[in-house]
């Protein structure tokens, strides 16, 4: 069995690159969207940081904005 | 899963919230590959769906394999149980619609000879998203991140067919998949 099927495609962006990506953007014009479970959102997550948790995120796509740069971890 | 929705900046933070900590970072970008161009029958679709289950079985069987922990290990197996229902489900759908009697062995033996070429090994997915299978958590984060993906595939599947029959199927086996990626947030939370 292959995986590749599985995955659409979507470029990733390192720690470098996210933060630069954050810091060339008022905070209204991107989107940081957090898909893990709300206890791991309160642990820990990226300042400014949407939470959508994942099993969630196919019902409440229209909370967000589809233009806007979206982060996604 | 976003993607494939009219978002077009998206970006996946490499290491997710472990690499913003600093703790770990990986690289390589997922690449994808289109399994259905909407114009199958519903018996084509519930082939490859099978096939996808299967997969998935096998995948969480070489994990359980892998695992280093007795819990992560029952784990596992149980996630690879889930599939079998899964798997147990297209099946009926396929009898229910295809006049021709076919038995579970003989539906396997068809299914197989469509197996899917190109993409990722087991092993190639492991060094992509290294998890550390020691970890419940980790374990279940990336089962979900599976289960995401055959969710989001189902879904856009089901959006582009035009066979409605066929687009009903799918939408039932999408909704499938939302219910057992809920249940494993539930048993995220319970960690």
């Amino acid at each position: 069995m292959k995986w590749m099927q599985f995955f659409t495609p979507v470029e990733s962006k390192d720690y470098r690159e996210t933060q630069e990506m954050i810091s060339d953007h008022s905070p209204e014009d991107i989107t940081i969207l957090d898909v893990r479970q709300p206890s791991e959102y309160q642990e820990s997550h990226i300042p400014g940081a949407v939470l959508i948790p994942l099993p969630q995120l196919s019902d409440r796509m229209s909370e967000l904005d589809p233009d806007k740069p979206t982060l996604v971890y | 899963m976003l993607s494939g929705r009219g978002f077009n900046q998206v970006y996946n933070v490499s290491g997710g919230i472990n690499a913003w900590e600093g703790k770990t970072a990986v690289g390589p970008q997922a690449l994808g590959m289109e399994l259905f161009d909407g114009t199958e029958s519903p018996q084509d679709f519930l082939k490859v769906a099978y096939s996808l289950e299967q997969g998935l079985h096998r995948f969480y069987l070489d994990m359980a394999d892998k695992a280093r922990t007795p819990a992560v290990q029952a784990l596992f197996e149980k996630l690879a149980a889930i599939e079998i229902k899964h798997q147990d489900v297209v099946f009926d759908t396929y009898e229910r619609m295809d006049d021709a009697v076919v038995s579970r062995e003989q539906f396997d033996a068809m299914v197989e000879k469509s197996a899917l070429e190109g993409g990722l090994t087991t092993d190639q997915y492991l060094e992509l998203f290294d998890p550390d299978l020691t970890v419940e958590k980790e374990v279940i984060s990336l089962a979900m991140s599976i289960e995401a993906q055959a969710l989001d595939l189902y879904q856009r599947v089901g959006a582009r067919m035009k066979n409605t029959d066929s687009a009903a199927i799918v939408h039932g086996i999408a909704d499938e998949e939302k219910q057992h990626l809920e249940r494993l947030g539930k048993l995220m939370d319970t960690l």
